[in-house]
């Protein structure tokens, strides 16, 4: 065999090498690509129920004593966040309510509640270490009117707030 | 008459031009990021849905699949893969995309066909999710995954 005749035979081999599928790995071919995930935060924060009316009534008396109240759990109050070392606050609009209304977060899924608030303008601790969670508690409001401070309505228009703890 | 060298030569440069002008597989869309803004209220993070990735394949000699795997250290979200729009084989369910995982079967029963096989197309749509408690990218980084899609005998 000549020199050439050597050459075509190792060319031709090495081309059918090429072109023969890889059997043994039975792979014919990929390819890649990049894909990336971004999760921004997010927050929410709603309340479930709707309106809440505490009526303080002759129901609500009794004798000899001045105060009187009435409590209301109605309504729920459901959040998320996917950020750590967060809280839930509360504050009302009423600057100067003629009756106090208290509010404390009641069975919560997540995180612990904070004491007991006499709601204020000033934003105060409802619930605390809820970061990184998705969960819910009942709002339990207490309305409380003394007999000395006669009749009247007050409109409270509460807000919650996720922030940094 | 051509000489027996370059025949040889001839043959070679031949498969090389054919082998590369019928590559098996390739992802078309380049790099994608899928970004994950909002909630509803009671509801974990909204999933986003990305289709913008075809794959153009060819049939093999042999019945095949194509399978699909990634490699994204560190992961922390969640990311689904499927086929849609498959033009040949059967699309399988939806392939969760975990860092290391083993390939898995992403469009099966692909015909054979061993001569001149047309360009065949499938979309890719990816699913990512997320939770609250999986955190977010700005507290620790986004996920980054180069996903590998193969072409093997089944």
């Amino acid at each position: 065999m000549t020199n050439g005749s050597l050459f075509a035979v190792a060319t031709t081999a090495a081309a059918i090498l090429c072109c023969a599928p890889i059997a043994s790995a039975q792979v014919y071919g990929g390819d890649t690509q990049t894909i990336g995930v971004q999760v921004a935060p997010i927050t929410v924060v709603t309340v479930q129920g709707g309106a809440v009316a505490l009526n303080i009534t002759d129901a609500d008396v009794v004798a000899g004593v001045d105060a009187m109240t009435v409590q209301d759990q109605n309504t729920r109050l459901v959040w998320g966040t996917n950020s750590s070392a967060r809280k839930i606050t509360a504050q009302t609009s009423l600057a100067s309510p003629l009756f106090q209304l208290r509010l404390i977060a009641a069975s919560p899924t997540r995180g612990t509640p904070g004491p007991e608030m006499l709601l204020g303008t000033a934003p105060q601790n409802l619930l605390l270490g809820i970061g990184r969670s998705l969960g819910s508690c009942t709002l339990r409001y207490t309305g409380t009117a003394l007999a000395s401070q006669g009749i009247g309505t007050d409109i409270h228009t509460i807000t919650f707030t996720v922030t940094t703890q | 008459m051509i000489s027996p060298r370059w025949f040889g030569l001839l043959v070679l440069l031949l498969c090389l031009a054919a082998d590369a002008g019928a590559q098996p597989l390739r992802v078309q869309g380049g790099s994608q990021t899928l970004q994950i803004t909002t909630a509803l209220p009671g509801q974990q993070p909204t999933p986003v849905v990305n289709t913008a990735t075809t794959l153009r394949f060819r049939r093999q000699s042999q019945i095949a699949k194509i399978t699909v795997s990634t490699s994204c250290p560190g992961q922390r979200f969640s990311l689904r893969a499927r086929a849609v729009s498959v033009q040949d084989g059967s699309p399988a369910p939806a392939v969760t995309l975990t860092h290391g995982m083993p390939a898995a079967d992403l469009i099966r029963d692909i015909p054979s066909q061993p001569v001149n096989p047309p360009v065949r197309r499938a979309t890719i749509e990816y699913t990512a999710s997320s939770t609250f408690e999986q955190g977010n990218s700005t507290e620790l980084g986004a996920d980054s995954h180069t996903v590998t899609f193969t072409i093997v005998a089944q």
